[in-house]
Formats: structure tokens, sequence, C-alpha cells
């Protein structure tokens, strides 16, 4: 499916386009100001930068469930002003930091049933759905528990399934995996994965240096404005960057530089393994 | 000991239909002024085992001993409120209980409830904040106008303003940049060694807390699966992924060096920087060794 919309002609489709966007509480201290970017269909994002630089706030302009206090806003060829808020919402789905504050229904396949039944499917594809996003996140066996029997990753699996059992187009992430092992993590990437390749434009907000580097662009906010739009790669190279958005490169990345800052050239490792081949050829005893 | 479990199990709903097992026969021993990471995939029980730790939760069987008191199952609880103040717990995204117009009044809430002065209040307050590394002038803000890390440790610094003996925390990192979580890991160890407070924590995240806790243990399905220390896990990493957590980088990477050169004795090296250090000495008598 990807190969889809990496034609010409689709590649180009921006399908969130922002042009000169601000927020604000006080418009003497905004808190964005000037944001202007682009993402295309099918694009995985990274959204990056310290505690408190306005990522929250940005994705959450998206959807108008803040108001921009400037700027242009276009989400799938639609501008948003008042009448489009409703259709551009229907299109974007929104996993928030704290499971809490999304949990509406008594138990799980209530919550699951409340987006869809606002969709107005019938009552086979609402099972049809309900089954596969369950089976998807790992989470079938908990449709009748209450949302206070769960644990907080089972919280978040949760509403991860209702989001995405909605299929919109745009999944926007706020750190919506803080809650899970690195086991489920992993999981979730793997089934982000599958999205891109189904032509899911994802946003992600995340400190996380795997789901960083499973990313396809990442924006570093800092400040309030767009410090920088590169490759994950790109910024793990980068330690002023790194410094800059609080983050680490993965502990392979880590450990190839302390090496080399030792006197050591090494290439950063694939895995435990490589790395013992590479640092020690020769097959001497010690 | 700060903490004493014996053969715990907890039962949520006991006696309705829905009932359900979280804990299943825990033992588990928790000594004074230790550093202690609790691990375990989600929906292993971890957050209903630090409940029972200052009688939020009781034992549907065996017995909870926490500093000098006992909690028995079946058997009318002692009174609590002392036990609270000298354990503190903060849950999973504590900033979300903030409430009061200033960090300050927040901070005081408690103390001021266990009976202290408002003057010793103001001072513990005080304490609090220079422990959790914020500044004074913050005492004026209203917590909402706080960053993300900062509003985390105002509401952990809002547990300790009660000076508790053991402080419990439950994921206390999520959600936070990576240089802030490495930063209250290490506030939380200097309580720990400077102030010979007990620290345990809830964590999925093993790699930040494994170069610091001196004891780890480890839930599967509501039972333990392990218990001791950082070495000793580092020894035997399958069990970790039996209890569904996967091997953290860290540990990976020294077990591999450690294999390599007999060295399963030594204290892991579980950062990457002191890994590079011990792999440059490594180099260096590899080096010696070839031209002897």
């Amino acid at each position: 499916m990807k190969e889809l919309y990496n034609t010409n002609e689709a590649a180009d489709e921006a399908v969130i386009s922002l042009e000169g966007v601000a927020f604000g509480y006080d418009p003497e201290h905004p808190i964005l100001h000037d944001i202007t970017l682009s993402v295309a269909r099918g694009q995985w994002v990274s959204i990056v930068g310290p505690n408190g630089c306005g990522k929250s706030t940005l994705v959450k302009l998206l959807n108008a469930l803040l108001p921009k206090s400037a700027g242009e806003i276009i989400i799938s060829g639609q501008r948003l002003e008042e009448d489009t808020i409703g259709s551009i919402r229907e299109g974007i789905g929104m996993v928030f930091q704290n499971p809490d504050n999304q949990f509406i229904g008594a138990t799980v396949e209530e919550d699951i049933l409340f987006g869809l039944e606002g969709q107005c499917l019938t009552y086979e594809e609402m099972d049809v759905r309900l089954k596969q996003y369950t089976e998807k996140l790992g989470i079938s066996g908990l449709l009748s528990k209450h949302p206070g029997e769960l644990s907080g990753g089972q919280k978040q699996r949760v509403a991860i399934a209702s989001i995405l059992a909605m299929k919109p187009g745009i999944v926007i992430f706020d750190e919506a995996s803080s809650m899970l092992d690195e086991g489920s993590r992993n999981e979730l990437l793997h089934i982000l994965q599958g999205l891109r390749n189904e032509g899911y434009t994802i946003l992600m907000i995340t400190h996380d240096a795997d789901e960083i580097l499973a990313s396809d662009r990442v924006l570093v906010l800092h400040g309030g404005s767009v410090a920088a739009d590169l490759k994950p790669e790109e910024l793990f190279l980068d330690q002023e960057l790194l410094a800059k958005c609080h983050l680490r490169e993965p502990y392979p990345w880590q450990l190839a530089r302390e090496l080399r800052r030792l006197g050591i050239e090494t290439d950063v490792p694939a895995s435990e393994k490589e790395l013992i081949e590479t640092l020690w050829p020769y097959n001497y005893s010690k | 000991m700060a903490i004493q479990l014996q053969q715990v199990s907890y039962t949520y709903a006991d006696r309705s239909l829905w009932r359900q097992t979280a804990l299943h026969d825990i033992n588990l021993n928790i000594a004074k002024g230790s550093m202690v990471g609790i691990a375990g995939a989600t929906g292993s029980g971890k957050s209903t085992l630090l409940q029972l730790f200052n009688g939020i939760l009781k034992p549907s069987q065996g017995t909870v001993k926490v500093l000098d008191v006992t909690i028995q199952a079946g058997e009318k609880a002692p009174r609590l409120l002392p036990l609270r103040r000298r354990v503190g717990l903060v849950f999973q995204f504590p900033e979300q209980q903030m409430f009061e117009e200033t960090v300050e009044k927040d901070l005081i809430f408690g103390p001021l409830n266990f009976g202290m002065s408002p003057e010793e209040a103001k001072m513990r307050a005080r304490q609090a904040m220079t422990d959790m590394g914020l500044d004074l002038a913050l005492l004026e803000r209203n917590p909402f106008r706080l960053s993300g890390g900062q509003m985390r440790k105002a509401a952990i610094a809002s547990v300790l303003a009660m000076d508790p003996e053991i402080i419990v925390l439950d994921e206390p990192t999520a959600t936070l940049d990576p240089l802030s979580r490495a930063e209250l890991i290490g506030l939380l160890e200097r309580l720990c060694r400077e102030q010979g407070r007990t620290i345990v924590i809830v964590t999925h995240r093993m790699d930040e807390l494994l170069p610091y806790a001196d004891q780890w243990a480890l839930l599967k399905e509501g039972r333990m699966a392990f218990q001791g220390s950082g070495q000793e896990l580092a020894a035997d990493p399958d069990i970790l992924e039996s209890c569904g957590l996967s091997v953290p980088h860290s540990l990976r990477y020294w077990n591999a060096v450690a294999r390599r050169f007999g060295l399963e004795g030594e204290k892991p090296c579980l950062t990457a920087e002191s890994l590079a250090e011990r792999i440059a000495l490594l180099q260096a008598e590899g080096m010696r060794d070839r031209h002897e």
C-alpha cells in the first residue's frame, strides 16, 4: 500500500499543513509562534522537545481542542474553521498521555463501542472492528472489565484500541506509550508500522529513542517554535540538539559515542554480538 | 526491615461474583534505607502491591509488616493514620492530585493534616523543595503554571514534606523527558543515600534504575518471580523475559562483554559510560598481553 503514496502526485499531498500558526493564553507570551510545516500523507512524524515546550499544545491545535490565535491550519484539504471542525475531528484520532482522561464507557467493550456508535456503523461492522482491534492490542480478554480493574498499561492499550478502531486517517499519540512496558511498546511500534504501510499519517509526541528511530521524520520543538526538522539518524548524531531537547540516543549509539571518546573507533553496533565481533576480531584468549 | 510481607494475597471484590485475585502468596523483604525496584509486565500486580505498603489495601491473606505496624488478614487493622505519614505513596501522574492555588499551599496541606504547626509545615515544604532540586521561588507559583517536569517534582515534594521514612513511587518517571528522568532518579537516590530513607520505585523502565537499585522484586501474574540484587538479576536475565519484560540494552551489552572475558563476578557496568571504560581497559590489557 505504501507505494501508492510514493508516486509523485500523492507524495506531495500534504495532509496536514500549518502556516504561521501561533497560540497563547496571553498574547504577550505566546506558547507557540510562527509554526509553519506540512506533513505528507502516510508519514510517521515524531514530535520531540523538553517538557513544557508546547508539544501537546501543538497537536491540540490541529483539531481545535485549543483555538489557534493566528495563522492557518489545513487538514486533508479542509481549512480549519468554525464549520469544518466537526468533519476535521472525524478524521483525527488522538490518544492522550493519561488514559484515565479518555475513558468513557463502564467497561472496555462499551468504551471501544462508544466511538464506533458515534460513527453510525452497523452492528456487524462494530463487532468486526471490536474483535479486530482488541486482538491487535492484546486486550480481548478484558472486554467486560471496568476501567478501575485495569492497570495503567492495560488502560493505555484500551485507549489506543478505541481510537484505532475508528480508523481515523490521522492518528496522534501524545506520549501514549508512557505506561507500557518494553514488550508492549515494541508491539505498538509494530502496529504503527502496519498502519503507516496502510497509508495512515502518524504524529507521535515522544521522548523514547526507539520510537523516534522507528519514525520517518523528527520535528524538534523548542521555545515555542520548530527548532529542527530532520531524520531520526541525523538527530541522534547531533549532540547539541539532543541536549537542547533533553533527549538521549538509543543505548548502542551512546555506547559507540563513549567508545569513540576513549579512542576506540567503532560504528553503532546492531547488536551486542556485533560489538564483540568488531572489537575483538581475533580469537586469541585473554 | 522497613517492609515485610508474609504469604500475602490480595483479592479485589472478594465477596462478589467478580472477585479477582491480583496477588498470590507474596513474600517480600525490604531493608531500611535501601533503594528497591519493583518491575513486572502491565497488569502483573505492581500497583496493587504498593497500596499494601501503607494500608490503603489490606491483605486478604497473610501479614503485612511496615515499620512497627502489623496488618494481618482477617483481623481489625491498627490505627493507620501515623503510618500514612511515615510511608509516603506517590501515585501515577501525581501532579494531577495538585489542587491548591500555590505550590506552597499544596505542599503544606499534608503536613497540616497530620498535625504539624504552620511554621513547621512551611519549613518542611521548603526542605522538600530543596531536596527535589526546585527553586524556592516556585513556592508562590500556581502549580498549573509549572512545566511537566517541575510539576512532577513538586507533587513528589508534597509527599516528601510529610517527612516519610519510606517513599513508594509508582512509575515516577513516566512521560518525563530522558534528562528529567535521570535527574529525578538521581534526586531519589540522594534521599536514600544521604537521608537514609527507604525508596521503593515501581517501574517498567528497568534500564534507568538498574545502576542504582540495591534490590529488585519482579512480579509475574501476581506472583513474586524474583527477588535479589541487580547483580544477581544481571547474571540471570532470562528471568526478565519469563516475566514478560525485555532485557534492557545496558544489561545485554554488559552480559556479552562479561561472558567473552569471564567477568561475571564483577559489579556490572550498566551505563554506556562505565561499560565503554571497562572495554577500553580490556583492550589495553589485550594489547599488553600480545606484546608480552
